[in-house]
């Protein structure tokens, strides 16, 4: 990845951002200009509930060059705790060990590594709590 | 809405597979000057050319149409159109838009991708990436086979519908490909073969997803004065529906992974404009670049309920010259898919059905055919309908 | 006037675990030898998507979750390793950012073999007591190398510990620190090096002991203490024979030495060490307890500290995420893993 891109989203890739819309009050992910649901500028950010459930899940085996150091590794659809949904890595885990419904705790890992020389993409996954 | 009437006068299509010698603008200039011929016009009749391509720019050269009008010695507008993997039939939509207009009369339509080039698998899958949402859903390590198996986890648990059921899709799909002469793959694959192999994103297997390959197809559309006009045009399928929408570009936003409600909202606007339902589709060629998608496309679609799709492939209700014919061309599955040209692809399937040239595939009394395109996991859908009434005049 | 000392704490061991006796099969040596030398059973490994900053930011999270405080309110960020992630751009700055203190702080990466972490401490102490900080976190965090074959590969693991510094709610008083510094090639790494060399024995006696033994004494004659003064005490853990063997030279007793004796299953995890043992103690020390801390790094230098627990502890004790919570989470892995996590295997 490429610094400003790294830079940019630092905050939320690692912290898990989302906002709160000051009008209809509905919380979103990710962190957007305008609230999805009623296009209201007056937004705030939200920090991300740390737990959740799994909702989906599978093992990816193929995927872009920087990140298949990790692979195979299990992909999730989250629901986390503040009922907002989000597509993170459950890691540190096997696909045998998983079911639907398991409870998960937002991590702080390596998401993708460019070559040996380039910038280490960070960002959060999930391990089974 | 505009009552001028949009017809395909001709069509041009590559084999489908791994043509490693072949030029990207080779294989582009190809598919456009059988169209041409096809049409039996003057290519100085035609007035522009639109055309789909996903990849096109990751092999330095994205205006590929340009390089493809150049060796058909054409010297008309070019137009790129990028719905994703879904730009072949976006093309074709822009291009009937465009007529529909009155602004143009005849128009050719290209889709073309050249994917044998990228023999790391991983380039692909980034550029796949680019089909779902990068940053969020990507980069945090899915990939559009993954969320494909979320989608069938989703409807296997909704509609308990079942491995051998997922399973029937391909099987059929490779049955019928064996007769599309230009199909990538051209041989049956047992049910037991897709069920043994390896779990890639469980439930999805090895051999369950569509093959990225090389093709390009092409259209001439024009409008029924042009046609009127020129005797020379011995063969046309009328369009009688073509509608796009979109849907949330990421899974995680979505209400319901067990449908693709862009193919629902796509498919009501088609069928409104053709004054038609689902009922009076006999043919269809849907996007099943995995074996979930044929079953989501045919139930929301409407040829069967919510939740059937799975039960009424296995019972064989989709298979050819039954209730309802689905992928007679052998589907994305078969036929191999170089994304921007299926689209088009999947329109000339129809066009060859309704013109009896389909051979040992040929579906007998067709009314109306429509081809459905899916960008990424639903994220645009593209519904055209065509129709073989004889007009009413 | 306010006490100053650690306010929070917070630890991370990554989950991964690779035997003395399955490393030993693969250089068909005799691993009870080995064990019984060592007195280690296990070393941790950080799986593949791990390394040096991600493991500070567990434990710099642990930290500040535990202290239940604002991290803007963190005025500086030392982060002690030997094998940061980038040998230029700080691991601190990715800390500062994933626990959400930028941008209002100082920060730095620290490198001092195994006792850069507690080197952080002492510099989070000196600008809290001097008032140019509220709260400084210091954190010790090693993913280790070691070449294959080499001794050190039985015992380079991986950990990472941080102490919030400061003045407000403190849980363990600072009541001294002392150190010792000499230029000793005991442990090195030239730049550009991926695998570390060493002196063999000559890291023991003039090395570890040596400091070790001198900070020790030095600061318990500074504050006019003696082992018998204290309920717990941690030292730098390069294998479990080591604290034990200084602890003994020192008149410590294996009592108050047990509870820091993390390198049994972990092995060393350097910069992490001695502070994953002070963490430890922390979790299970009571009000009134007092605590001995030298750690030891290469090069070479120990850092000997004193403390006082008080009330505020039962507070943080009850925090899940323990240095015990991370010892029984773990899955036993093979060479050939071991391999592959560790980029061995290319
Ligand atoms: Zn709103």
């Amino acid at each position: 990845m490429e610094p400003p891109k790294i830079w940019r989203e630092r905050r939320e890739k690692y912290l898990a951002l989302g906002i709160l819309c000051q009008e209809c009050k509905r919380k979103s992910f990710p962190i957007t200009l305008y609230c999805p649901h009623c296009s209201s500028e007056n937004i705030s950010e939200l920090k991300l509930a740390q737990t959740g459930k799994i909702l989906h899940f599978t093992r990816v085996t193929q995927t872009a060059e920087e990140l298949m150091l990790y692979a195979p590794y299990i992909i999730g659809l989250v629901e986390l705790d503040d009922g907002i949904k989000v597509t993170g890595q459950i890691t540190d885990t096997k696909l045998e060990d998983l079911t639907e419904g398991m409870k998960v705790r937002m991590v702080f890992r390596i998401l993708s590594k460019n070559g040996e020389e380039g910038l280490i993409g960070y960002g959060f996954k999930f391990v089974l709590i | 809405m505009s009552k001028r009437e949009v017809y395909i006068i001709g069509y041009g299509i590559t084999k489908f597979g791994e043509h490693y010698e072949l030029n990207p603008s080779s294989s582009a200039s190809q598919a456009l000057s059988k169209a041409i011929q096809d049409a039996k016009i003057s290519k100085d009749l035609i007035q522009s050319l639109y055309f789909g391509s996903m990849v096109s720019n990751r092999n330095n050269q994205s205006y590929i149409g340009g390089k493809a009008c150049r060796e058909c010695n054409l010297n008309i507008p070019i137009t790129k159109v990028d719905v994703g993997n879904a730009s072949g039939a976006g093309a074709f939509h822009q291009a009937f838009i465009a007529i529909k207009s009155g602004l143009l009369e005849c128009i050719a339509i290209l889709g073309t991708e050249k994917l044998s080039d990228f023999v790391n698998s991983s380039t692909l899958e980034k550029i796949l990436g680019g089909t779902i949402d990068y940053q969020w859903e990507f980069e945090q390590g899915a990939t559009l086979t993954s969320l494909y198996a979320w989608m069938s986890q989703a409807h296997m648990k909704e509609f308990n519908t079942t491995m051998e059921q997922l399973a029937s899709v391909p099987v059929k799909n490779h049955k019928n490909g064996v007769n599309n002469p230009i199909a990538q793959f051209r041989r049956e694959i047992s049910l037991k073969r897709f069920l043994s192999a390896k779990r890639i994103s469980p439930p999805i297997g090895r051999f369950d997803p569509a093959t990225h390959c090389d093709g390009s197809a092409a259209v001439i559309i024009a409008s029924k004065e042009f046609v009127e006009n020129h005797s020379e045009i011995e063969r046309k399928v009328k369009v009688v529906g073509s509608a796009q929408s979109s849907d949330k570009i990421s899974l995680h936003h979505r209400e319901t992974l067990s449908s693709l409600l862009a193919t629902q909202i796509t498919s009501k606007k088609a069928y409104e404009m053709a004054q038609i339902s689902s009922k009076d589709i006999s043919i269809a060629e849907v996007h099943d670049s995995y074996p979930i998608g044929e079953i989501l496309a045919i139930e929301d679609l409407g040829f069967f309920q919510k939740g059937e799709g799975g039960k009424a492939t296995v019972e064989g209700k989709t298979q050819l010259n039954s209730d309802i014919s689905i992928n007679t061309s052998g589907g994305l599955k078969a036929r191999g898919d170089p994304f921007g040209a299926t689209g088009i692809a999947q329109i000339i399937e129809i066009v060859q059905q309704m013109r009896r040239e389909a051979d040992k595939r040929q579906v007998d009394d067709i009314k109306y055919g429509l081809t459905q395109n899916v960008m990424g996991t639903g994220a645009s859908v593209l519904v055209h309908i065509l129709s073989n009434m004889e007009d009413d005049k | 006037m306010s006490k100053l000392g650690i306010v929070s704490y917070g630890s991370y061991i990554p989950k991964y675990r690779i035997s003395i006796e399955e490393i030993a099969k693969v250089w068909d040596d005799d691993p009870n030898e080995i064990i019984s030398q060592l007195q280690v059973f296990s070393k941790s490994v950080p799986g593949p998507d791990e390394d040096v900053a991600t493991m500070s930011v567990e434990a710099a999270r642990n930290t500040i979750s535990r202290w239940k405080g604002n991290p803007q309110d963190v005025g500086a960020i030392y982060v002690g390793s030997e094998s940061h992630p980038y040998a230029v751009k700080p691991t601190a700055t990715i800390v500062a950012a994933a626990i959400d203190a930028e941008k209002e702080l100082t920060a730095a990466d620290l490198e001092f073999a195994c006792k850069a972490g507690t080197a952080g401490m002492q510099m989070c102490f000196g600008l809290v007591k001097s008032e140019m900080i509220k709260f400084g976190l210091a954190i010790g965090s090693d993913d280790s190398q070691a070449k294959p074959r080499d001794p050190l590969e039985y015992t380079a693991g991986a950990g990472s510990a941080a102490f919030l510094i400061g003045k407000e709610r403190v849980v363990a008083e600072l009541e001294g620190t002392y150190s010792i510094t000499t230029d000793t090639p005991d442990f090195w790494r030239r730049e550009g090096a991926v695998f570390p060399s060493h002196g063999n024995r000559f890291t023991g006696q003039p090395a570890y002991f040596q400091h070790t033994v001198d900070a020790s004494k030095g600061l318990m004659e500074k504050l006019g203490t003696k082992p018998s003064d204290y309920n717990h005490v941690t030292f730098h853990q390069p294998n479990t024979k080591f604290p034990l063997t200084v602890a003994k030279m020192l008149g410590f007793t294996t009592d108050q030495i047990d509870i820091s004796l993390i390198c049994k299953n972990i092995g060393n995890a350097y910069s992490a060490s001695s502070m994953l043992g002070l963490a430890h103690i922390l979790n299970n020390s009571n009000p009134g307890d007092r605590i001995f801390m030298t750690s030891y790094g290469s090069g070479a230098g120990s850092d000997a500290f004193s403390f006082s627990i008080t009330d505020e502890i039962e507070e943080l004790k009850s925090y899940p995420l323990t240095v015990e919570h991370y010892l029984n989470n773990k899955e036993q892995i093979n060479y050939g893993k071991y391999s592959r996590y560790k980029g061995i295997l290319r």
